[in-house]
């Protein structure tokens, strides 16, 4: 017996490189994904972890001492690096919370059909790690793994409502039928892009404005590509850092790597989840299909595409980096998640139906935003890395912009700073109250579709 | 030789999970070693479309490309697979 525990206690101490493995490996055998199969899975979600890291080490060693540098010449306290979703997501993955979110999401779901309080059958189980990454930082605020999970479990329920409620935009605007989009960080914005939107209506001349940017991505859209995005910072960033030419060229061509290899690293993890992924899928889809009509949850990456989410995403780069050095006590530097923009207008895109003046403002104002959330969750954020033994530089503070700026996740952490008990109540209580409400709007829907039947 | 370019938002999580679909699916209509697939971003996917025979995507793509886009959500959804294969599959011509 205490051989056992002692196996499992050092298995935990190596880290998330470790133990990842074995649980997508058991996950993939209990799903009936064949053993050579489930141990591939979880050896090659394995290696996508080390490839993360190595890269991460990389902007570590090369980046963070040239940023420092740069801060301290110009009084600057960018001293929290962007390392990006794909770092986040192997966090997120790598924690306690983040063992235990793949079984824990799917009964949520599953629980949520059969009460009436979801139309999405969610396949999308890779963008399970949003809810894990608010887990894991509300179980690093409450010290508790139990909070960290109900944290996760109440931020899928606001997100699977949000969800169904913008389908028919999604629907609508991105030729997408029968689908809705319950992603934790693009669902998020939904709500915020509605209330901006509606702001921006009311006020006077300033309600007239539109321009058309869907022109834009055609002209210009190769700047906005990773490899040449990150050789470019890295080039501003040496220089600003005075470093002779020499670094500044090595910190340049590391840095457009970075940006590069980061997807590649991620896509691996994801190459490894896709097994597990797929049965999951398959059994939601196959037991808990006929209840009304249901809508497939997907990766909001499907309404990425989208012309106009492209070029304000790519508007946005630059006035990023400007942003992140002009505000006032901002500490977040961003760099690996300039990436991730084009995620935060999925759902924005349709609620301004193509007004390119209007995603730009909601855009600038959710950026802000983010700059400072993602420095406030910057503290937490670090912790729940060294706990997934991720490899960084100690005396610089990691974030991302997905989720580390996100508006949702940041508001359940902090409600659960305040007190844990307070904190899971109240976002416990209005994750209950969306799912009623869902319950009822779905139940007059399918209704009205039975009497036209 | 087909060359096809398989494009989602990342270049990374979707186009990864209907690769290997994909894959299985030429394979076991008899085409493998026939084709190759590349992978990419929607942003890239209208400079990357030249000297490809077609656009395999998995997200809403308005911009112009190079050759014919197949719409491959569905593969995400398990709808309608069959159709897309068969878009997919009748690129190959006999010489193939």
């Amino acid at each position: 017996m205490q051989f056992i525990l002692n196996f499992f206690s050092t298995l935990n101490s190596l880290g998330a490189v470790v133990v990842m493995p074995f649980i997508i490996a058991i996950m993939g055998i209990i799903m009936g994904t064949g053993v050579g199969k489930a141990i591939r899975a979880g050896l090659t979600v394995g290696v996508g972890f080390i490839g993360l890291n190595l890269v991460t080490g990389l902007m570590g060693t090369y980046l963070a001492p040239a940023v420092v540098t740069m801060c301290e010449r110009f009084g600057l306290h960018l001293n929290v690096i962007d390392v990006g979703w794909p770092a986040a997501a192997a966090i997120a993955f790598g924690t306690q919370v983040g063992s235990y979110i793949i079984p824990v999401c799917l009964l949520v779901n599953i629980v949520m059909i059969l009460t009436g309080t979801t139309q999405t059958i969610d396949v999308d189980i890779w963008d399970y790690w949003h809810f894990a990454f608010t887990g894991s930082l509300v179980a690093i605020a409450t010290n508790s793994i139990a909070y960290g999970l109900l944290a996760a479990v109440f931020n899928m329920m606001i997100i699977m409502v949000l969800g169904d409620l913008t389908a028919k935009d999604v629907e609508d605007s991105l030729g997408l039928p029968g689908v809705s989009l319950p992603h934790g960080f693009s669902t998020a914005y939904a709500p915020i892009a509605m209330a901006l939107n509606w702001l921006l209506d009311k006020i006077p001349g300033v309600n007239k404005i539109t321009f058309d940017l869907e022109a834009l991505q055609d002209k210009i859209g190769v700047f906005g590509e990773p490899i040449l995005v990150g050789t470019v910072i890295g080039l501003i960033i040496g220089i600003a850092a005075g470093l002779p030419y020499a670094q500044v060229l090595t910190l340049a061509i590391n840095m457009g790597a970075c940006l590069v290899l980061i997807p590649k690293m991620a896509a691996l993890l994801m190459e490894g989840l896709i097994p597990i992924s797929d049965a999951a899928s398959g059994f939601i889809e196959k037991h808990f299909s006929g209840h009304g009509q249901m809508y497939i949850g997907l990766d909001s990456a499907v309404g990425v595409g989208h012309p106009l989410t492209l070029s304000v995403a790519l508007l946005l780069v630059p006035i990023s980096v400007l942003l992140a050095v002009a505000l006032p006590g901002n500490q977040f530097m961003p760099f690996a998640d300039l990436a991730v923009i084009p995620w935060m207008f999925v759902l924005i895109t349709p609620v301004v139906k193509g007004n390119g003046f209007r995603a730009l403002v909601i855009g600038v104002v959710v950026l802000i935003a983010a700059f400072y959330i993602g420095t406030d969750l910057a503290p937490s954020i670090t912790i729940a890395a060294e706990q997934a033994k991720f490899d960084f530089t100690a005396g610089t503070q990691i974030s991302s912009i997905c989720d580390g700026g996100n508006p949702l996740t940041w508001a359940i952490y902090k409600l659960n700073t305040i007190s844990p008990i307070v904190g899971i109540a109240v976002v416990g209580a209005i994750a209950v109250a969306l799912a009623v409400y869902n319950r009822i709007r779905i139940k007059k829907v399918n209704a009205a579709a039975a009497e036209e039947a | 030789m087909r060359k096809f370019v398989l494009c989602c938002g990342s270049g990374i999580v979707t186009s990864t999970h209907i690769r290997k679909k994909i894959e299985e699916e030429l394979d076991k209509r008899g085409y493998k070693g026939k084709y190759s697939i590349t992978q990419c971003r929607a942003s890239e996917a209208a400079t990357m479309s030249d000297g490809h025979d077609a656009v395999i995507s998995t997200t809403v793509l308005k911009t112009k490309c190079a050759c014919p886009i197949i719409v491959a959500t569905g593969l995400l959804m398990n709808r309608g697979t069959k159709e897309i294969y068969d878009q997919i599959e009748s690129f190959f011509t006999p010489e193939d």
